[in-house]
């Protein structure tokens, strides 16, 4: 065990740690269902020429991400 | 800074009034030639390399019980970042990423901090490049150390598929849960400390070459009263941009040590 390292405190570490951890996947999560469905979106729109698709992208990258931020690290 | 205020009184001369500074300030000519790729974020980048290297070999030769003044700061610096960021973010086994992300935080620290002290005043980070590679040595780092754990096809199961999640569910959530970790990891890492840097030097250049041509060539009671406030506000934003830039440097050594811990975590 490495000097200046307090085994009692490793709960408490763990803890710490994946409360920041989640903090920052939560943000990529969200930002990435954004732009992969929003992404996806935008290519459908653009091969179908009705730019619906881009917000319907957006919406159903936003609501995923949401549902998997929820599901990772809501539930406790 | 003497260039570019020689630059800006040549715009005045012309009749161009004052044009603000932009990207194009970033776009440093060669030192010996121009067009050279050796250019000042090169130099610097060398320079500040040989600093902490220097800094750490003299910090750590001849290390007593009783630390000197150097070897306390060497200590001090390495110790935060052992037990503050390796052990806190990786847990027991951050130990042997310590020396990585000491000099991690270190190197990004010394090159953000290029862009307030004097006569260099230019934050090396702020060209893409830089923080470029060392993103890609944090990904690579922690790609490596998930594959090597987990194994390749377990390793990125367990990434996009959590168990438990409805299966039509996992043909949405599965794209994105990929695309977070392995593309949007790196490419925040990267744009969030180049762009610090990007802005921060920017507002510098703003506030002192503006309050330069309020004082110098705008004039009047209102030149002077707004000049004085721009030049004494550089001076109050020079000391948040040496806040900004530690504060940085720390988040990329810590997020680079929270996706390491992330790669070595048991409960996947």
């Amino acid at each position: 065990m490495a000097p200046g390292y307090i085994p009692d405190r490793e709960r408490e570490r763990a803890e710490d740690r994946k409360a920041h951890n989640d903090a920052w996947a939560a943000s990529g999560l969200l930002m990435s269902g954004v732009i992969v469905w929003g992404g996806v979106g935008y290519l459908v729109s653009q091969w179908l020429d009705n730019q619906l698709f881009v917000m319907l992208g957006l919406l159903l990258g936003t609501v995923t991400a949401l549902y998997g931020i929820w599901f990772r690290y809501g539930r406790s | 800074m003497s260039t570019l205020l020689a630059a800006t009184a040549a715009r005045v001369a012309n009749g161009d009034g004052f044009v603000s500074p932009g990207p194009n300030d970033f776009d440093l000519p060669g030192i010996f030639s121009a067009g050279s790729w050796f250019t000042k974020p090169i130099l610097i980048v060398i320079v500040m390399t040989i600093v902490v290297g220097v800094f750490y070999v003299l910090a750590s030769r001849e290390a007593k019980v009783v630390p000197g003044r150097l070897q306390f700061a060497g200590e001090s610096l390495y110790g935060f970042i052992r037990n503050d960021v390796a052990l806190d973010a990786i847990g027991h086994e951050g130990l042997r990423f310590a020396p990585y992300l000491a000099t991690l935080f270190s190197f990004i620290a010394v090159n953000n901090l290029a862009g307030i002290i004097p006569f260099i005043q230019f934050p090396a980070t702020s060209h893409i490049a830089f923080p470029l590679v060392l993103a890609i040595i944090s990904w690579l780092i922690f790609l490596y150390l998930g594959i090597k754990k987990n194994g390749f096809v377990k390793y990125f199961k367990d990434m996009m598929f959590p168990p438990g999640i409805p299966i039509p569910v996992y043909f949405l959530l599965a794209p994105i849960e990929f695309f977070s970790t392995v593309i949007v990891r790196p490419v925040t890492l990267m744009l969030r400390l180049t762009f610090n840097m990007f802005a921060g030097h920017l507002v510098l250049l703003l506030f002192v070459l503006g309050g330069d041509y309020l004082l110098r060539d705008y004039g009047g009671v209102v030149g002077i009263a707004s000049g004085s406030v721009s030049l004494v506000g550089s001076l109050v934003l020079t000391g948040f941009e040496g806040f900004v830039q530690l504060l940085q440097a720390y988040v990329f050594t810590l997020l680079t040590a929270l996706y390491i811990g992330g790669a070595l975590a048991d409960e996947h």
